[in-house]
């Protein structure tokens, strides 16, 4: 998917000068147009996060620009910072939320196959995201005074009116082009990677479709690789492992007026803040806990960012099971769920908008503790085991004894979700998941439907059946489980099973949906999820 | 020789080819390569000035009921806090309400909404003042709060007295008919939600003055309403609009209040002063579109023709009058739709609610008066058991009828449209198609839907049908255009720059439009009611026609030449009848001439719609100039099992007249269908039982997304020179396409009666989200199992 090679970035960057980005040292010397805020002084910036020199500094590159900042809160937004700080107002803010798109840029990281860029809502992220990354905004990504190509097919397509929701449009395009490789070579996208692709960018006056008009024609424009806007003024040379201290507790990378925050790349540093700051704001993906400060206008002391800890971040497939770490993103899990759990890869895919999914993490949705978050329930409909770490040492929990209540878990201070684990299905096993919303897209569930099954010669041996929306937690339905487990596998089974639906869930009514139209879509669901288990009959699929 | 900027292609080179960008050519919008970037200036990404301060607004937290106290100290001593106003404050006149009164910029000692401003806060940053106004101690006696239509219908609130039209007998023809039928339908309203929020940045000026920048459809009601809050005479304030991010008549009058809070503060503090809603007090202090409870009684034949229909409609006005008069009177207007009611008599109701008052909202009453009629049309479709397209096709009005207000039915060719429609969508074959997949599948279900919309064109209020432009030339043959209207996304400014270039055979690039400034301009209406290009592109026009009959008089003149002999081409001036000798002067070499022989090269233009007129105590007259049709076909899929639904076609035949500029046009018919799509399925407001607006976010209100447009989705246009005497013989489409969206809901209403094998009508109130589309299928279920 990432076809951008190495080789092909050294080229582009050996027409730079060599003492740009040989070193680290040689490139903070050499780069002439650094910006420095708050006269930063400091000679040497350490490049992974500050830990070796104590200095607390924000390190940025800003369409080909390197930045310092010393002078940032902690709880300062990446949109806030550009449009106050540096008076850049390219990204808009349309809802400070995460929900519409206008603030949308590409945040780049530097990987063996060179910077590989995703779409992040700039309103609800926090500026210790870009630290030692590259971001790129609207006014930034055409070249000598050229339009990229996503923004030439806009204006081609007529894809802006008012023009507001226009830049993040163009940035979530941008990305779509340059992930799908159309910088160094044609190819057809599809309306599923385009919608995809906008799925968090809202517009009010096209109607979409001239937008996804010019999604389609900027493939055929003069092509265009930002990564050369990035590199502009030099690259940070790859090196993911260098300068990781083993444990301890590393210095703030931002430290203004009593506030702090730590982005520990271990879960040695982070056990270590954890014993220092018990009462630390944990920050994963941020797209939660982002709108405490953004929407309630609250500002934390202390933040420790997880989103770099590296083991966090991985999956491993076991023998008999799924280890997802706890930092996994959405994104990520779309990807790497695909093949085992390919209904869940499915629903992941209508988790959020693509910026939410690039932030938004399994561990934080799970430890978040929602309601009507979208992972629980199918996690629990697959016993899904919890590895909780922390200053009272390892522990692990089934999920379902995780919840104890309204946005509350087992979670003590001091502890943080690790892993989740799940066992591969057998062959007679299934997972049957559904999302009821009002908009097919980027909403919040009034139902999340999780089903598992395991159906050996026509009986069903085993069932849980787990739903977010229906209660304070997401909740397996007992009773219903009980009605499936050892009857046949048929119609009549699963019509008698829904009866106990309204004995397992007493939900409420609120602005997604009432109480009534819960319950009936949920028992219309078990019925629904056993059409499709026998027939993936035509016109009965969802 | 004087130096000729680079950006101004050579005149020799603009001489050999026709001039680039005139009315009737698909130009992009004129900031889209701005918009692209990000560098199209809104008000919030204007340069701080240094010292700006910041303002918010404290707000009720119940529905309804005195205010006791007010107690503001912890306010005024939260960090960063520089001023603290009421409305005692407020130096001139404290109520804002545009046409009457009734909107306190303050509530005035009783609270009539949940979430009404009781006061403001200055900050030295946005956060602070944000953070300040939670910190008021306020009590409350609170009394009993009408949330509902039909509470308030019960109780006779209402903001203004009722109003009725009438046509022949409608109780004696009903009664006469051999079919008597009746209805309702509850629509609900819906959120502008316009991507830029309210916005207002107000900088002292002379002499005690203001000059207000303010993201507003109506520049002069803000500049008159903030004059007298500051009691001003109305020259010491300017109010300037460059860009809009979306309007949607959201900013027709509901930016106002936050221009003169931002104004007052200004005055007081002599400083700048930004006011910015964010999402969340955008959607709970500002109005939406009205919610409707429309209820119907017909007599019709046994071929479904209407013989009398007797309407009600009341409409969901919240607190205040605001415009609400003329929403429901629009509504009333638009109740017949495309058919003729024969005897007809119409009511309409202003219901006063404790909610924020509700508002202009494209279309403007019109899709909740014309939906009751597409509603009425299905149920006569059921009830005679035919199409519902030839029942609607057999109520079409004919030339010659009139309206139950009186306008006479002229040029009315909506059935010819209609049929070019229904042919190039393939109406019938699909509708046998759809009828065969119902029958062999048992949960999915498709329905189809053709519905026309006629939509009259004009202010309903007389006197705002008017406006002024004003045009300079300067000396190296670029012009200057300003105007009343304001661009807000739909390409006015794109749009009247080309009439201005048609007019002088011009290349497009040589216009340059300005802000809209109240005292570029004055006195102008505000850019609503579809109307933006109809005036202000007359008004420019007539600009330019008297800067053309100078320029011709002192061509005369100069070269001895007829007026015949001078003409406007490619950029030139050519003098002369014979084509061999004339003389081809470039248009920069041609305006400094006459600049040189002292000839004004500027002027202002004027426009008043002609023909109009409406007598409110009679309820007839015509109302409006001319209608704007057009036709649309929607095929859908739903999930009876969940209500979950897909849009899977759409084909749209639109009169735009001879349009101005079709890639504009087309961007506007599509957006406003998507947008009237959005009204009828995913977005829902919803307020509980304390008053309190629950879908209050871009989380919990739902516009649609890209996944959710038709996989087929066309639009044409429908190429009819408009027979009434309009810019280029253009039409307006600003609103007309927003009520193509109903073709969906009668799509899907079409799929659930499936259900019943289109025995029965099934209710299905607005918007049609899955948990309403599930009921409706289960009612269907319920009726024919019963």
């Amino acid at each position: 998917m990432f076809c951008y090679m190495l080789d092909q970035l050294v080229r582009k960057l050996q027409r730079i000068p060599r003492t740009e980005f040989s070193t680290e040292i040689q490139l903070c010397r050499a780069v002439p147009p650094r910006i420095r805020f708050q006269g930063v002084q400091a000679a040497r910036i350490n490049r992974a996060v500050g830990q070796k020199t104590g200095v607390s500094v924000i390190r940025f590159n800003l369409n080909g620009r390197w930045i310092e900042d010393n002078k940032i809160d902690p709880n300062c937004t990446i949109l806030k910072y550009l449009r106050t700080t540096m008076m850049q107002p390219d990204a808009k803010e349309g809802c400070a939320a995460g929900d519409c798109g206008a603030c949308t840029l590409m945040l780049g990281e530097m990987t063996e196959r060179g910077i590989e860029y995703r779409t992040l809502n700039a309103c609800i992220a926090l500026m210790a995201n870009v630290h030692e990354r590259y971001l790129l905004t609207p006014s930034g990504i055409g070249r000598a005074g050229q339009l990229h190509p996503a923004q030439q097919a806009m204006v081609d397509c007529h894809g802006s009116q008012c023009g507001f929701c226009t830049p993040g449009f163009v940035m979530s395009l941008a990305n779509l082009y340059q992930q799908t490789g159309l910088h160094v070579r044609q190819s057809v996208l599809t309306d599923e990677q385009i919608h995809a692709a906008l799925s968090g960018n809202l517009c009010r006056c096209t109607g979409y479709r001239p937008i996804i008009e010019a999604a389609h024609k900027m493939a055929a424009l003069p092509a265009c690789d930002v990564s050369e806007v990035s590199a502009h003024n030099g690259v940070q040379t790859f090196n993911p492992q260098s300068d990781v201290p083993a444990d301890g507790s590393p210095a703030a990378l931002q430290d203004v007026d009593g506030r702090r925050l730590f982005m520990p790349l271990t879960e040695e540093q982070l056990k270590a803040l954890l014993r220092d700051y018990p009462d630390a704001c944990l920050w994963a993906g941020g797209t939660d806990v982002g709108l405490e400060i953004t929407q309630r206008f609250k500002q934390f002391d202390t933040i420790i960012c997880l989103n770099r800890i590296s083991t966090l971040a991985r999956t491993q497939v076991l023998d008999e099971q799924l280890w997802l770490g706890a930092g996994v993103t959405y994104s990520q899990a779309e990807h790497e769920l695909a093949d085992l759990f390919p209904s869940f890869a499915q629903l992941l895919h209508r988790i959020g908008s693509r910026q939410i999914r690039n932030m938004g993490t399994l561990g934080g949705n799970i430890a978040n503790a929602s309601p009507i978050g979208d992972t629980p329930p199918a996690f629990l409909a697959l016993n899904a085991t919890l590895e909780i770490d922390g200053n009272h040492g390892r522990r692990e929990v089934a999920i379902n004894d995780f919840y104890l209540g309204y946005k509350q878990t087992v979670l003590q201070p001091g502890e943080y979700l690790r892993a989740i684990r799940i066992n591969k299905l057998q062959s007679s096993e299934s997972l049957t998941l559904h999302k009821i919303s009002k908009r097919y897209d980027d909403d919040i569930s009034a139902v999340m439907f999780a089903l598992f099954m395991d159906v050996q010669n026509g009986i069903i041996k085993n069932a849980r059946l787990a739903c977010g929306g229906v209660a304070a937690t997401p909740l397996r339905a007992q009773k219903t489980e009980q009605a499936l487990i050892g009857q046949p596998f048929s119609e009549n089974t699963f019509l008698q099973a829904a009866n106990f639906i309204g004995q397992d869930y007493q939900p409420l009514s609120d602005v997604r949906a009432s109480k009534e139209y819960r319950l009936q879509v949920t028992r219309n669901l078990l019925l629904k999820s056993y059409l499709e288990l026998t027939a993936g009959q035509a016109g009965d699929a969802a | 020789m004087s130096h000729v900027s680079s950006k101004v292609t050579p005149w020799e080179a603009r001489r050999q080819r026709p001039a680039k960008g005139k009315s009737g050519s698909k130009l992009a919008h004129e900031s889209a390569e701005k918009h692209v970037l990000g560098t199209a200036t809104y008000i919030d990404d204007m340069p701080e000035l240094a010292g700006t301060l910041f303002a918010a607004v404290g707000k009720s937290t119940i529905a309804h009921g005195k205010i006791l106290s007010l107690d503001l100290t912890a306010v005024r001593n939260a960090p960063g806090v520089v001023d603290v106003i009421t409305l005692e404050d407020i130096p001139g006149e404290k109520d804002i309400g545009p046409v009457f009164k009734g909107d306190p910029i303050f509530a005035d000692g009783v609270v009539e909404f949940h979430g009404q401003a009781l006061f403001a806060v200055l900050a030295e940053s946005f956060e602070q003042a944000k953070r300040a106004v939670l910190l008021a101690q306020v009590s409350y006696e609170e009394q009993p709060a009408l949330l509902t239509i039909q509470n308030a219908l019960q109780q006779n609130a209402f903001v203004r007295p009722a109003h009725s039209m009438q046509k022949g007998d409608a109780a004696s023809a009903i009664a006469a008919a051999p079919i008597q039928m009746s209805g309702e339908l509850y629509v609900k309203g819906q959120e502008h939600f316009y991507l830029e929020g309210q916005i207002s940045y107000a900088l002292p000026a002379e002499d005690g003055g203001i000059k207000l920048y303010c993201s507003s459809q109506h520049p002069t009601e803000v500049q008159k309403l903030v004059s007298e809050v500051l009691d001003l005479p109305i020259n010491h304030v300017q109010v300037e609009v460059r860009r809009m991010g979306g309007g949607f008549g959201g900013k027709e009058t509901q930016a106002a209040q936050w221009g003169c809070i931002a104004s007052v503060f200004a005055r007081r503090q002599n400083r700048p002063v930004k006011m910015r809603l964010d999402r969340q007090d955008d959607m709970v202090l500002t109005g939406k579109r009205h919610d409707f409870y429309n209820r119907y009684q017909l007599g019709i034949d046994e071929n479904g023709k209407i013989l009398g229909a007797d309407i009600e409609l009341a409409g969901f006005c919240g607190y205040s009058p605001d415009l609400s008069d003329a929403i429901v009177d629009r509504a009333m207007f638009h109740v017949d739709n495309a058919y003729d009611l024969n005897n007809a008599r119409v009511i309409g109701h202003r219901c006063k609610t404790n909610t924020v008052s509700n508002t202009a909202y494209r279309g403007f009453g019109g899709p909740q008066g014309m939906i009751f009629a597409e509603a009425m049309l299905d149920d006569i479709a059921r009830k005679v058991g035919k199409d519902p397209l030839d029942v609607r096709k057999a109520n079409f009005y004919r030339d010659g009828g009139s309206t139950h207000y009186g306008q006479p039915v002229e040029d009315f060719f909506l059935p010819e449209l209609v049929e070019q429609l229904e042919q190039d969508c393939d109406y019938r074959a699909r509708r046998a198609a759809i009828t065969e997949f119902n029958r062999t599948n048992r949960w999915k279900k498709r329905g189809l839907a053709l519905t026309p919309v006629r939509f009259g064109i004009s202010f309903t209020i007389q006197f705002l049908n008017q406006a002024g432009a004003l045009v300079h030339i300067y000396t190296d043959g670029s012009i200057h255009l300003n105007h009343g209207g304001t661009e807000m996304g739909q390409g006015l400014f794109t749009k009247v720059a080309q009439v201005v270039a048609h007019e002088f055979d011009l290349d497009i690039d040589m216009i340059q439009a300005s802000a809209t400034a109240t005292d570029k301009v004055p006195n102008t209406s505000p850019t609503a009611a579809s109307s933006g290009s109809d005036l202000n592109g007359k008004a420019a026009q007539n600009a330019c026609q008297i800067l053309k009959s100078r320029l011709v008089q002192f061509a005369q003149q100069h070269y001895q030449v007829n007026a015949g002999d001078v003409r406007f081409i490619n950029n030139h001036v050519v003098i002369g009848a014979d084509e061999n000798s004339a003389q081809w002067i470039s248009f920069a070499d041609f305006v400094t001439l006459a600049y040189q022989n002292r000839v004004s090269l500027s002027t202002t233009g004027y426009y008043a719609t002609p023909k109009i007129h409406y007598n409110r105590d009679t309820a007839s007259g015509r109302p409006f100039f001319y209608f704007a049709f057009g036709a649309c076909c929607v095929e859908v899929e739903i999930d009876t099992l969940t209500g979950e639904y897909k849009v899977l076609r759409a084909d749209i035949l639109h009169d735009v007249g001879r349009s101005l500029n079709p890639a504009i046009d087309i961007g506007q018919i599509e957006g406003g269908f998507i947008q009237g799509m959005g009204w009828l399925t995913t977005e829902e407001l919803l307020w509980d039982d304390k008053g309190r607006l629950q879908s209050n976010s871009a989380a919990t209100y739902k516009i649609p997304t890209s996944v959710d447009i038709p996989a087929h989705f066309n639009v044409q246009l429908f190429d009819r020179a408009n027979a009434e005497d309009t810019i280029y013989n253009s039409k307006a489409v600003g609103e007309p396409p927003f009520m193509h969206g109903i073709a969906v809901w009668c799509a899907l209403r079409d799929a659930v009666a499936s259900v019943a094998d289109y025995t029965i009508s099934p209710p299905l109130d607005t918007p049609a989200t899955p948990e309403r589309v599930l009921n409706a299928v289960m009612f269907c279920q319920q009726e024919s199992k019963a």
